[in-house]
């Protein structure tokens, strides 16, 4: 095959301290092709694409474009070798518009004629089908609209090679749709493109070739239609792994905590929670599916005592005496003293669920340094935990008093989890409790989640990967738009009618059956329409709310 | 874009790049803050010469002479370090908790106007053993009030402390001015003559009780931040406040309650001022020790035990250079205050080099392999 | 390896601490100053430069240690003991506010000499190694008042004064502005001499003269003191004068292009076009006495007040109380006036606090109780007037002690 070569990296190394983050790697990118890279979290793909984007300098190896060795010691640099990157973190000033963002930090001479740039730019969106409209202000856009402005503002300085760093990530499934659509029409367009992901539908759905990367060094390339899904995951571990989770059926599931009516609203007067309503048993795992953002966060943090409810009621039943008890209105540390043990993993590890200056031992007694009359504090039970924590989930760690935020996010998070659990819960919620983890700690966590079932307690799961969700969980509860979209059997669900329950209650359409009728126990979701929308929901990792708030 | 131009510029690479570095092994960095140290001292030694022409062994030895250079000295400057580590102390548990509280000037100033009205209107009229009680009340609760009020109202209505308590600052001593005017209305320089037999009874001289108190201080601090559930609790509220929501501490609670301890803190070293050491009150009479405080907070990392390193530090560096001046009959104020300020720039900015590192890019020997 | 390393380390400290300690062992002075600023302050820079040449003229320069910005506290206390530990035999301090801790200083140290300037206790403290000095500085504020008397009469000549610079719609009184520091007898006494002088000449020229006086609550202000003088010219004064010691008046008077008569230096560098003449005390004849004093083991006054020089131009230098060149903005004939009126007050013919020649509450006072013995109480206690209708200001001590508003003088923006 006789191809151009665009970008070539030779023995790129890149180091951290003593971290390695890249290490002797090739890489080539042909014209008019799309390359997925692919690796786990931590791979060092992000520092790689950094490395050409000019963000980051290689402590070692060279950098061809075109044939020509560069040296690319900025992003302006790296523009004048026509190479741009869409992070994923957008950089945009929110108070610019459209156009003003596209221009920023161009260097042309003369006057910038904001008509001249208008024109411009409605002229590449045209060309690849972009709907932009360039007098718009950022802070009015959704996410997928400003995505859409720093691809233009890239395209718009001339690359000719499009780095997009787990680009749809925020987006909703229709907008990924368009997303590659844009992408295709780029790369019969003679561009080059790289997109980052760890998804491998997304690999399979959109690229011409996939390279691995596994723990910062390069394993190789192949071609999609030659290669399939268990191969790249392959690639990316290291060793033939099975994804299969061992799903043990309820032991004498009985009612644990009953929730009814929750209605909340955010301090800008949205409405999170609408009226949700849902049992969870003991023995069993309830997911919970949705769209980033659908209020997943509010519902779990609303049974912990930490948001203030506008209505409804959350009732605990205690499982020796079996007494009702009343959880709402109640500060986390009046739930403790009822005696209810309830454990919470927070979606933000080292934001709310840990603090990263902190040692484990610290971290440890964070939930129950009050215990006890003294007012001095006692440590030594804290750091027995903790000590049993590192050896029995295998936490890698430099010693005990090494501040967290140093650990890895598997680590972190095994410290995390193993903490809530250590208190031998009654409930314990878990949200996103694998997000940026590798695949092997994510099955370790998945094993520990369904362990605690087998014990009897009650898990409440927030999950984004739909199939894990479905492989793990006894019933999952769909929400939308903080509405229970359905709550279907995890046995005998499908990922089509999940995503299907997910994207339509959330778009705001008035009523007309579908979604409303859906509210309801599993039976009825088995009679869904199975209609091919969207057929990846999952992973919408990110604070900012789905697309579907316009 | 600008082809022909872009590639000769781009051509040559950077010959060193910045690189993070975290856990630098402890000696490590207490050598480079050594180093910065001495590096700083021979720069000032050649400023020095230059400005004043000054033998730089000299001034070294002047440094050294300014604070050892006799019993009185060395008393001064071991006074003047609990005075500083005192107010250090104060403000290192709101620092602790993200609170930056600006306003210990203020707060301390308000214990020596507290602790000098009880002189000045009850000695000699209650037994001298009530008045010592009182002004020990007074400026503990004068310091607590002035610190507590900026944090009601970060607790309620989330007011930006640091201009809340910068502003307390001016009103504690528009306070003080306003008092003097009263009290001693008819002096010509507007300040009030030492209450002498107002003060404090002395332990051997004026200089051990204020120290002794200090260390006193110190210790119980460190104690309360390190190993009390109150302190832990401080700690979690400056990390994340939604950690703090998460565990359920009540945040404001925290707030005020570490506000008041720093208030109090405050008002003792307002104590020590007035009643331990000048027996009045005036205008400048902290002499900014609660700014100062800030940068031996920040440089000491909010560790009580590194401040006491930390406040000896900036006094003996303060007096030294002081005294190397008066040695070489400098009378112009700005020469201890340049001399001072390179070695803070010194020392301050060798923290970098202890969070990151510069590192060498390693030339490339085959050229184009493959 | 390591028991060497803390070897050589401790070695190297030791080193260093000895070479400190020895450094400081093979100096020692005998002539200590304490001023309350640096020479960025002109008050200050007054006494540092007057020792610097008194200690030059006498040999003694290398015996001579000067410490700065020593505040009215007990750091005075504490420097004047570093300095005794120095092996000074003298100590001055130059701010009123030190009095109290170079008195406690002097009760520690009763071999030591402790001199003040100022100050008002030395004569009822009974502690015999303690002094105030001072001069008769109100001698050179009446002759600086001379100078302003005749800068007005010029103007009043010319046509130049607008009608607000005058009480009266005849005009023949003319306003002036005097920025003070504190309402206190130094001041008080300062501004009254200068007020006097001015009269005099007005009062020649069957003219009148009226002086508001304004006070910053600070010895050292700039903006106090320069938004005070911008009130008083707008408030109608026709020449600022100030008893205050940063640039704060004279340069608000250059920006406003109103005549200054300034204090304690000169400043027509800086104030070229305005600037008319400057009194001030100065201190070389006397850190010349209290040194050969202190060396020949004799004797200090325990109160010392300098006068005016021999000369008989008004820039003489020899006495305590001098004036300054005359700037560019003085009236013609002011020398010669200047000379004139010097004459006089040399031989004793005229007497600037004599009470024929004012009046207070309409009243001319035959009886004044001063406050000489500064018991704290701020009750006068000693007869002042003379049977000659004199008032004797600074014979009972070297420290001002007149602090009665005449008329023609109204003190603005002081609540009472």
């Amino acid at each position: 095959m006789e191809r151009e070569i665009a970008l070539q990296l030779k023995g790129i190394s890149k180091y951290f301290g003593e971290v390695v983050a890249n290490k002797d790697v090739d890489l080539t990118l042909y014209k008019g092709e799309i390359l997925a890279v692919l690796g786990e979290n931590g791979s060092g793909k992000t520092t790689l694409m950094n490395m050409i984007a000019g963000i980051y300098f290689p402590d070692e190896g060279q950098i061809f474009v075109d044939g020509e060795e560069a040296v690319i010691r900025s992003p302006q640099d790296a523009f004048r070798h026509g190479i741009g990157m869409i992070h994923q973190h957008f950089k945009l000033v929110d108070v610019f518009t459209a156009a003003q963002n596209v221009v920023l930090g161009v260097r042309e001479k003369g006057r910038y004629r904001l008509k001249e740039v208008n024109e411009k730019v409605a002229a590449i969106a045209g060309k690849y089908g972009f709907r932009i409209d360039p007098e718009k202000k950022i802070y009015e856009m959704s996410v997928s609209e400003k995505q859409t402005v720093e691809i233009v503002k890239v395209l718009y300085r001339g690359a000719d090679i499009l780095i997009l760093d787990e680009p749809t990530a925020v987006l909703t499934p229709q907008e990924t749709e368009q997303l590659f659509d844009v992408l295709r029409r780029m790369r019969d367009d003679g561009k080059s493109i790289i997109i980052i992901t760890h998804k491998l539908n997304e690999v399979m759905e959109i690229s011409d070739r996939v390279a691995v990367l596994r723990k910062g060094e390069y394993v190789g390339a192949v071609d999609t239609s030659e290669t399939d899904e268990n191969q790249l995951t392959e690639m990316m571990v290291g060793k033939k792994i099975s994804l299969n989770i061992e799903r043990t059926e309820p032991k004498n599931p009985c009612d644990r905590l009953i929730v009814g009516h929750l209605d909340c609203r955010d301090r800008e007067g949205v409405k999170k929670l609408d009226d949700v309503s849902f049992t969870a048993r003991a023995g069993e795992i309830l997911g919970i599916a949705g769209i980033a953002g659908s209020g997943q966060r509010e519902l779990l943090e609303a049974v912990a005592g930490l948001q203030h409810l506008e209505g409804g009621t959350i009732t605990y039943i205690d499982p020796e005496s079996g007494e009702e008890v009343n959880l709402r209105d109640k500060t986390p540390m009046q739930i403790r003293e009822l005696g209810v043990r309830l454990s919470f993993v927070p979606e933000d590890r080292l934001g709310m669920g840990l603090v990263g200056n902190m040692d484990i031992v610290d971290n440890m007694m964070l939930r129950s340094y009050g215990k006890g009359k003294s007012i001095f504090l006692d440590r030594k039970d804290p750091k027995k935990l903790a000590e049993n924590i590192i050896e029995s989930l295998e936490v890698v760690t430099p010693g005990l008093h090494t501040p967290v935020r140093r650990l890895s996010g598997g680590n972190v998070q095994k410290v995390l989890v193993g903490r809530e659990i250590a208190s031998t819960p009654t409930v314990l919620m878990a949200a996103y409790p694998v997000r940026g983890l590798d695949i092997n700690s994510s099955y370790t966590i998945y094993n520990l989640l369904t362990k605690q079932k087998e014990n009897g307690v009650a898990v409440i799961f927030v999950g984004e990967d739909l199939d894990v969700l479905i492989e793990l969980c006894d019933r999952i509860l769909v929400i939308g738009s903080g509405r229970v979209a359905g709550i279907v059997d995890g046995r005998t669900a499908k990922k089509e009618e999940i995503g299907l329950l997910m994207t339509r209650s959330a778009e705001p359409v008035p009523a007309d059956g579908g979604a409303e009728e859906a509210v309801g126990e599993a039976e009825s979701a088995e009679e869904m329409p199975a209609e091919d929308v969207g057929t990846e929901t999952a992973g919408k990792d990110t604070e900012d709310k789905g697309g579907a708030d316009e | 874009m600008n082809n022909e131009l872009t590639k000769e510029r781009s051509v040559r690479e950077p010959l060193f790049h910045i690189e993070k570095q975290d856990g630098l092994a402890s000696w490590k960095a207490w050598l480079i803050r050594g180093g910065a140290v001495l590096f700083a001292l021979v720069v000032s030694g050649i400023v020095s010469a230059i400005l004043i022409k000054a033998n730089p062994f000299e001034f070294f030895a002047m440094i050294f002479d300014g604070n050892f250079g006799g019993t009185l000295r060395i008393q001064i400057l071991l006074r003047d370090t609990a005075l500083l580590l005192g107010v250090s102390i104060a403000i290192v548990p709101a620092f602790r908790m993200r609170f930056w509280n600006l306003g210990a000037n203020g707060q301390v100033l308000i214990g020596c106007l507290a602790t000098t009205a009880c002189m000045f209107y009850m000695h000699g009229k209650v037994p001298q053993g009530l008045m010592y009680v009182c002004m020990i009340l007074a400026s503990v609760v004068a310091g607590a009030v002035w610190a507590v009020l900026p944090a009601i109202f970060k607790a309620f209505f989330k007011t930006n402390e640091s201009l809340f308590t910068l502003m307390m600052n001016y009103i504690a001593q528009g306070l003080v001015v306003y008092f003097l005017n009263i009290w001693a209305k008819d002096n010509p320089t507007g300040q009030l003559d030492p209450i002498w037999d107002g003060m404090f009874p002395q332990l051997g001289n004026q200089y051990v009780l204020p120290i002794l108190v200090v260390a006193v201080l110190t210790a119980l601090m460190f104690v309360y931040l390190q190993f009390s559930k109150q302190g832990y609790e401080i700690s979690v509220v400056g990390e994340s406040e939604n950690t703090a929501r998460y565990v359920g501490i009540n945040v404001k609670k925290v707030i005020i309650r570490t506000m008041i301890i720093s208030g109090v803190v405050c008002g003792i070293m307002g104590l020590l001022l007035s009643g331990f050491i000048n027996g009045n009150v005036s205008r400048d009479m902290v002499d900014n020790r609660g700014f100062t405080a800030i940068l031996v907070a920040w440089m000491s990392k909010f560790n009580p035990l590194v401040m006491i390193g930390v406040s000896f530090f900036v006094v003996f560096m303060d007096r030294g250079v002081i005294q190397a001046g008066r040695h070489f009959g400098v009378t112009n104020d700005a020469y201890a205050d340049i001399i001072t300020g390179i070695i803070f720039f010194f020392v301050i900015g060798c923290e970098f080099f202890i969070g990151y590192r510069l590192r060498r890019n390693k030339q490339k020997k085959e050229e184009g392999k493959k | 390896m390591k028991k060497f390393a803390t070897v050589a380390l401790s070695a190297v400290l030791a080193a260093t601490g000895l070479a400190g300690l020895t450094a400081c062992s093979d100096r020692t002075y005998t002539i200590g100053l304490i001023c309350l600023h640096g020479d960025s302050s002109t008050y200050d820079k007054n006494f540092i430069d007057a020792m610097r040449e008194a200690c030059e003229n006498l040999g003694v320069s290398d015996q001579l240690t000067i410490v700065t910005d020593i505040p009215e506290g007990n750091e005075c206390y504490e420097a004047a003991r570093d300095l005794v530990d120095q092996g000074c035999q003298v100590i001055f301090a130059d701010s009123f506010g030190h009095e109290q801790y170079m008195l406690k200083a002097a009760r520690e140290f009763p071999d030591v000499e402790f001199c003040h300037a100022t100050g008002t206790q030395a004569h009822t403290s009974e502690v015999a190694n303690y002094h105030n000095a001072f001069a008769s500085i109100y001698e050179g504020r009446y002759l600086a008042g001379v100078a302003a008397g005749m800068k007005l009469l010029e103007m009043h000549e010319a046509g130049e004064l607008e009608d607000n610079n005058y009480t009266d719609t005849s005009k023949t009184t003319i306003k002036m502005g005097y920025v003070g520091a504190f309402p206190y007898a130094e001041v008080i006494s300062g501004y009254t001499s200068f007020f006097l002088g001015a009269q005099s000449v007005l009062q020649e020229n069957e003219l009148d003269v009226t002086m508001e006086v304004s006070y910053t609550s600070s010895w050292y202000d700039i903006d106090a003191e320069r938004d005070t003088a911008i009130a008083l010219i707008n408030r109608g004064a026709a020449l600022i004068s100030q008893h205050a010691d940063s640039m704060g008046a004279p340069s608000a008077c250059e920006d406003k292009g109103v005549p200054n008569v300034s204090y304690n230096g000169s400043t027509a560098t800086d104030c070229p076009n305005t600037y008319i003449i400057s009194s001030r005390v100065n201190w070389v004849p006397y850190f010349e006495y209290m040194i050969r004093q202190t060396l020949d083991n004799a004797e200090i006054d325990t109160d010392w007040c300098g006068g005016l020089g021999t000369g008989s131009e008004y820039t003489d230098t020899t006495g305590s109380v001098v004036l300054t060149e005359l700037g560019s903005a003085a009236a013609e004939g002011t020398e010669a006036k200047l000379n004139e009126v010097r004459a006089k007050l040399q031989k004793g013919e005229l007497e600037v606090f004599d009470t024929s020649k004012f009046t207070v509450k309409g009243e001319h006072i035959t009886s004044y109780l001063a406050d000489v013995d500064d018991a704290g109480d701020y009750v006068g206690e000693t007869e002042a007037i003379n049977a000659e209708g004199i008032f004797e200001e600074s014979k009972y001590r070297s420290a001002p002690y007149f602090n009665i508003i005449i008329d023609g003088i109204t003190e603005y923006g002081v609540a009472e």
